[in-house]
């Protein structure tokens, strides 16, 4: 099987020689069609700038990131944007949600932009918002929502082009413990049934426990990566092995498993 | 250290935002215009022939200069406020980093000095070329061309306008830096939060839309109508149903633009939704500032319109024929006496011709009431199908019952003066003399297609057929001496029914070459210095073009300023007003580029924005502005300035051309700032 996302020895350094940033040095991974990933690690390790490289927002020093067999570092102009418009979904913590536009404006919007009708993906809009139970709030603006609806909507945003990769920039960030775990679990089922990747970067050892695998950065590098046995191993048994890297990580590199 | 960071952000300023800088080059240049008008070209000129009616237009110049400030002032305002909105975060880091309020005055009141200099220092010189350069084309437009221009810089203008435009400078910066001085840190940090969209009824907007329709149909109604120019109480109600209609207008807007969003959706216009549900948000948001802006729009196209008007219907003086009339001859041999003198003095010599225009009264008859009649003329007059030209000749040709009579023989040598073919008349014929003054050109077609049948008439009991067309050359230099009805009779004819009694005019015309070695003015004054010595009466064509001139000059200069100057304000406003939206809505751009929007298609979105910003107020304004124009033409000329549709159209259309010249101006500096601002918003921020 192909894998949707290659990053081979992707490296993006900060600043001159002598006060240097290695903020990627050298990380390969992939990512398989309906994965889900996780990445974890601790501020500034480099998770944000290795989702920017990939969202195209920064461009990596050097390495190569493959998306379904395509080089995006040499995409530009009209495929660049098609890129970020139709091959990944882009789910932020803050929900960016424009204010002065309905929920369904919101998620007609990736559409809009790219030239795709709207009758194509009117379809698609009362099945995601069915789906993620925000049918009744579509006609409403952001400002009559809540932090569970917005995050749901933007979800739908980030799904309506079908995308083979969803970036996901901690999305449970700004939401409470209940509707955190409602998001999780419908991403993670829309993972199993869509069979949509996503990689999700986050701080939460929660939100990471619906995860298949994580990938532990630090200073630029992979340092650890964890696979949950599936099914044998519960979510719960998950998480508590993450909690466990997490420990570790805090304890710095003497007590590398 | 403080003040380079002043010198560096000043320049920043600068060219950041041209559109600030450019606004405050406006106000110099028209602060220095209002001010040197007393030494405008046109106006010395004037003042030598009327000098006490430009004595009390010069002493307007202060109170338009008070308008000017306050008007000014709202320009300066709003450039600056954006001007400094752009960099609350800046400001919120400087507070942040320990810089004490005091001092962040100081360094911006620094930086505003900075800036004043520099605009007075480049907008000063400019100001007095295009001082020069208007006095040379008014001149040049008022069709004399007689005047050896020089070059005036007037100091107390200089000054005046360096201090009027540093107290508004000074009077803004206080009241914005007070704004922004009040503020917490952390609002300054922040983006500056939008509220809430607020979500209103829509039947309420509708109404509001109806409303304000209707109230500006009554006002258009009563404007064209006529009935608002009866009496002070009803020009005010058309004048409040106008601005409580333009206001319920803009307030109900966004109840059409909820149609459209939710209709008519295309498949192929990107960021449709996004970019309406924008316009839509300013159009809620500013709607009284919108109102505002497009009431200075129409109350700019409606000066221009009046302006063009009065100038070109005093501009339409006949061609110029002669330079003087001699007055106060009852016989010939007073008119020998004056030609005596003339030649004694040696001052015939500047004229290449000098004849008599004679002009009596009918003396055969005592009886005023019926000396003359063309019942035929009025009868063809009544068979024409009514309009108001039938109804004014109906009415002035009932008193033409005793008219003057002219001598063909002295008519002809006008004519030949002017350059055109002679009369002949045969026997019992006699043509028809209307002044322009009292007579619409419209009126004169009218009576042309009636002579054209020689229609009989009573001359004290002589039948006489009225023939040719209407005559309408000025009889004399003095334009205060017209006539509206009068008869051209052959020489004998003349002399029997005056009785040999009549008034006698010498007319001069002044030789080409004269004229042309000096240049009319010169001539005319230099001659008007010695004429006055002779003791002769004299009327010059000079003093009266120059009351002529004192309308057209005093009117549509003010008038057009006035124009200009309330179109400037309006679109500042609005550009600045789009600027600084889209600033606050940063956060939304930023959120479309990650979705993948492309720089390109932001910029065409923002550029539908801005088309649609600027254009309804715009839009509105034209509306009203022809309805306000039509009754400007009914309510302010004279009646025979009424030319009718084609003038109106035409200066409609010019009206219209010079507002979109201006303001795909203002569009396309509103553009190029927009773009300047999304291409800062392609590079990524790292938000955590």
């Amino acid at each position: 099987m192909e894998p949707v996302l290659k990053i081979e020895s992707l490296k993006k350094y900060y600043g001159r020689s002598k006060n240097q940033t290695k903020a990627l040095d050298g990380i390969s991974f992939q990512v398989m069609p309906g994965e889900f990933l996780g990445i974890m690690g601790s501020s500034g390790s480099g998770k944000s700038t290795l989702l920017n490289c990939i969202a195209t927002v920064t461009r990596p020093d050097s390495g190569s990131i493959t998306m379904n067999g395509r080089q995006i570092q040499t995409l530009k102009g009209a495929e660049l944007a098609d890129y970020r418009g139709k091959e990944i979904g882009y789910l932020f913590q803050n929900f960016e949600l424009l204010d002065n536009l309905t929920g369904r404006e919101n998620i007609l919007l990736p559409p809009s932009l790219h030239g795709v009708p709207e009758r194509e993906s009117r379809k698609r809009l009362e099945h995601l918002a069915s789906y993620l139970g925000v049918t009744d709030v579509l006609p409403k603006f952001p400002a009559q929502m809540s932090g569970g609806q917005k995050q749901r909507i933007a979800a739908a945003r980030a799904l309506i082009l079908n995308p083979g990769l969803i970036l996901a920039d901690e999305p449970t960030g700004a939401l409470d413990s209940g509707n955190a775990k409602a998001l999780m679990e419908k991403l993670s089922c829309l993972n199993q049934k869509e069979n949509a990747a996503i990689l999700m970067v986050t701080h939460d050892s929660g939100a990471a426990s619906y995860c298949r695998r994580i990938l532990f950065i630090q200073d630029g590098v992979i340092f650890h990566e964890l696979r949950r046995c599936i099914p044998e191993e519960s979510r719960q048994e998950f998480y508590s092995r993450i909690l466990n890297v997490m420990a570790q990580l805090g304890g710095g590199s003497a007590n590398v498993l | 250290m403080f003040f380079k960071l002043v010198s560096l952000n000043s320049r920043r300023s600068r060219k950041e935002n041209g559109l600030f800088f450019s606004s405050l080059l406006i106000s110099v240049l028209a602060f220095y215009m209002i001010l040197s008008l007393p030494q405008q070209d046109v106006m010395l000129f004037l003042n030598r022939m009327e000098s006490y009616a430009i004595d009390r237009l010069l002493s307007m110049i202060p109170i338009l200069y008070g308008v000017t400030l306050f008007l000014l002032f709202f320009l300066i305002y709003y450039a600056g406020r954006y001007q400094l909105e752009r960099r609350r975060h800046e400001f919120g880091v400087c507070l942040m980093l320990g810089m004490r309020r005091g001092r962040l005055f100081a360094m911006l009141l620094l930086e505003e000095l900075g800036s004043s200099l520099l605009s007075l220092a480049v907008g000063l010189p400019a100001a007095v070329l295009l001082s020069e350069l208007v006095s040379l084309v008014t001149v040049r437009l008022t069709g004399i061309g007689i005047i050896g221009h020089q070059t005036t810089l007037s100091w107390k203008a200089v000054l005046w306008t360096a201090a009027g435009f540093l107290l508004i400078r000074l009077a803004a910066f206080l009241i914005l830096s007070g704004r922004i001085s009040r503020q917490e840190i952390d609002s300054l940090l922040a983006d500056a939060p939008e509220d809430a969209e607020k979500q209103t009824a829509s039947p309420l907007h509708a109404a509001a839309i109806l409303a304000g329709v209707l109230c500006l149909a009554a006002a258009y109604g009563l404007a064209i109508s006529g009935t608002a120019w009866s009496g002070v109480r009803t020009m005010g109600t058309t004048v409040a149903f106008g601005l409580l209609g333009t206001f319920l207008f803009f307030r109900g807007l966004r109840f059409p633009m909820e149609l459209v969003l939710k209709s008519g959706r295309r498949k192929d216009r990107r960021l449709h939704v996004f970019h309406m549900r924008q316009i839509q948000e300013t159009v809620i948001r500013r709607s009284n500032t919108l109102a505002v802006c497009s009431l200075l729009i129409l109350a700019a196209l409606c000066c221009f319109g009046a302006g063009v008007s009065i100038f070109r219907y005093y501009g339409q003086s006949e061609p110029y024929v002669l330079a003087y009339t001699f007055t106060g001859m009852d016989s010939e041999k007073d008119a020998e006496t004056v030609r005596q003198t003339l030649t004694a003095y040696g001052l015939d010599a500047p004229f290449s011709d000098l004849f008599e225009m004679r002009i009596g009264h009918i003396r055969t008859t005592e009886d005023y009431e019926h000396a003359f009649q063309m019942e035929p003329v009025m009868s063809a007059l009544r068979n024409m199908p009514p309009s108001a030209d039938t109804e004014v000749l109906l009415n002035n040709l009932g008193y033409a019952t005793y008219p003057y009579l002219i001598s063909l023989d002295s008519y002809n040598r006008l004519l030949s003066a002017a350059g055109m073919p002679e009369l002949s008349l045969e026997q019992g014929e006699a043509a028809v003399y209307m002044g322009r003054d009292f007579t619409a050109h419209g009126q004169i077609e009218l009576l042309d297609r009636i002579l054209e049948s020689e229609p009989e008439a009573v001359l004290d009991q002589e039948t006489i057929r009225l023939t040719r067309t209407i005559q309408t050359v000025n009889l004399v230099a003095d334009r205060s001496i017209t006539l509206s009805f009068a008869l051209i009779l052959p020489d004998d004819r003349f002399e029997y029914y005056t009785q040999g009694t009549c008034s006698i005019y010498l007319n001069g015309v002044l030789a080409e070459e004269t004229e042309a070695q000096a240049g009319l003015l010169a001539v005319i004054s230099d001659l008007n210095d010695k004429f006055d010595r002779t003791g002769l009466s004299y009327e010059s064509y000079l003093q009266n073009m120059g009351r002529q001139l004192f309308y057209m000059v005093a009117a549509s200069y003010i008038t057009l300023y006035l124009a200009v100057i309330f179109l400037l304000i309006a679109n500042t406003v609005i550009g600045v007003q789009f600027l600084m939206g889209q600033q606050k809505s940063g956060r939304r751009y930023r959120t479309l580029v990650r979705l993948g929007a492309a720089y390109e298609t932001l910029c065409r979105s923002a550029g539908k924005q801005i088309h649609w910003y600027f254009g309804i107020p715009a839009v509105v304004a034209v509306c009203s502005s022809l309805f306000g124009v039509w009754s400007l033409l009914t309510g302010i000329l004279p009646s025979s300035a009424r030319n009718g549709r084609s003038e109106m159209l035409l200066i409609s259309a010019a009206m219209i051309l010079v507002l979109s010249v201006i303001e795909s101006i203002y569009i396309m500096a509103v553009k190029r700032a927009s773009d300047r601002y999304l291409l800062t918003l392609m590079v990524p921020m790292r938000e955590e």
